[in-house]
């Protein structure tokens, strides 16, 4: 398989359906099993919770819980007793979703095609390197901006808003326009910068694969696989901060632009 | 009298960003990117709509372009308003 087969071959998703009712499984299943795990972990914890001394897992996952109520706190004006449970969900989510890009990039695709016995079987395990997933996040954060304008201000409101934000009541026209991009640019900034992000920190480890991979031949294989692992770690430890970073910014984000909505004056 | 609502504005600008602020300010290049992606796309549907194609996408990316560089003007003009107390800092470190 030549560079550029293998690149692409890592970068197709395992499909069914055609056009539009082309369904990703695998980004599909992935962030699915991801959920899942959220849940279990949660579950079992939340039935073995101590009051005295916490063990270290419940210490760990209390610090996070923390962390996020700090960052509503801060970020959300007023009180919504679904803000703080949206951003941690967001926020372990989209983190675990990134964190399968850490996983070496021919290991699950290779287990996979064992399984299947099919040697050309596609399998892209990170779900968020799927602008379809991020694409569906962001339109969900939407949606619930779109729900709490109405409810917080109106529909008049709302409607204001539109009408004479942001060049004042003599530029209607411009105004309606206007803000239909502003609001339009709220999901896909969310959407295009996670995607992005995570998308291009896979091409990078695919690359850095094929340094050992295709480059090495007899006894230069001494000098590149060294330099692919030496790569590799780098590229992880920067990456780790990456995938926390991007989960980190998807929530305050979210949490700001409810915020936005909660705000009359704004 | 006349001094409490001014200092109650400078105060207000010298007040330190939240976190929430610096992520957006974090966030500032891809909000003016996708401004502009969302006047094209605004644009786009509007000239399907009314049919005058290709003057409407044209007309809402400048407007996206416009309105991305006065949200990013408004988001790093909180960073400028913020200057952290002297004394403060002398004490902290």
């Amino acid at each position: 398989m030549g560079t550029v087969e293998y690149i692409q071959h890592h970068l197709t998703n395992n499909t069914i359906g055609e056009g539009f009712w082309t369904f990703n499984m695998d980004t599909i299943i992935v962030s699915f099993l991801l959920g899942a795990l959220i849940v279990f972990v949660a579950a079992r914890l939340g039935k073995q919770l101590e009051t005295g001394t916490p063990g270290g897992f419940q210490n760990f996952v209390e610090s996070i819980l923390d962390f996020v109520a700090t960052n509503v706190r801060d970020a959300f004006p007023g009180h919504n007793p679904l803000i703080a449970p949206l951003a941690l969900t967001i926020f372990i989510w989209v983190w675990l979703m990134n964190f399968m890009d850490l996983i070496p990039v021919d290991l699950l695709p290779w287990l996979f095609q064992l399984i299947t016995g099919d040697s050309h079987a596609y399998l892209k395990v990170v779900p968020t390197t799927d602008l379809n997933t991020t694409l569906a996040m962001a339109f969900t954060v939407f949606a619930l901006i779109l729900y709490y304008n109405i409810k917080i201000k109106g529909v008049w409101g709302f409607t204001k808003v539109f009408l004479f934000h942001p060049f004042g009541k003599f530029f209607v026209p411009f105004n309606i326009v206007m803000t239909l991009i502003e609001e339009v640019s709220k999901p896909l900034s969310l959407a295009l910068r996670l995607f992005g992000n995570m998308f291009a920190g896979e091409l990078v480890f695919l690359l850095i694969a094929l340094i050992g991979g295709t480059l090495a031949v007899g006894a230069a294989a001494l000098f590149w696989a060294p330099l692919q692992v030496l790569l590799d770690l780098g590229w992880l430890i920067f990456h780790l901060l990456v995938i926390t970073l991007q989960a980190f910014i998807f929530m305050v984000l979210t949490i700001v632009y409810l915020g936005m909505a909660h705000d009359e004056g704004h | 009298m006349s001094d409490t609502p001014n200092s109650q504005n400078n105060e207000q600008q010298n007040k330190a960003p939240g976190a929430a602020a610096n992520y957006l300010m974090l966030s500032a290049g891809s909000i003016f990117t996708s401004m502009l992606v969302a006047g094209f796309l605004v644009g786009y549907f509007l000239d399907e709509l009314f049919d005058t194609r290709p003057i409407l996408m044209l007309a809402c990316a400048l407007l996206g372009f416009i309105g991305g560089i006065q949200k990013v003007i408004l988001l790093t003009q909180r960073l400028d308003h913020y200057q952290p107390e002297k004394g403060k800092n002398d004490q902290e470190s």
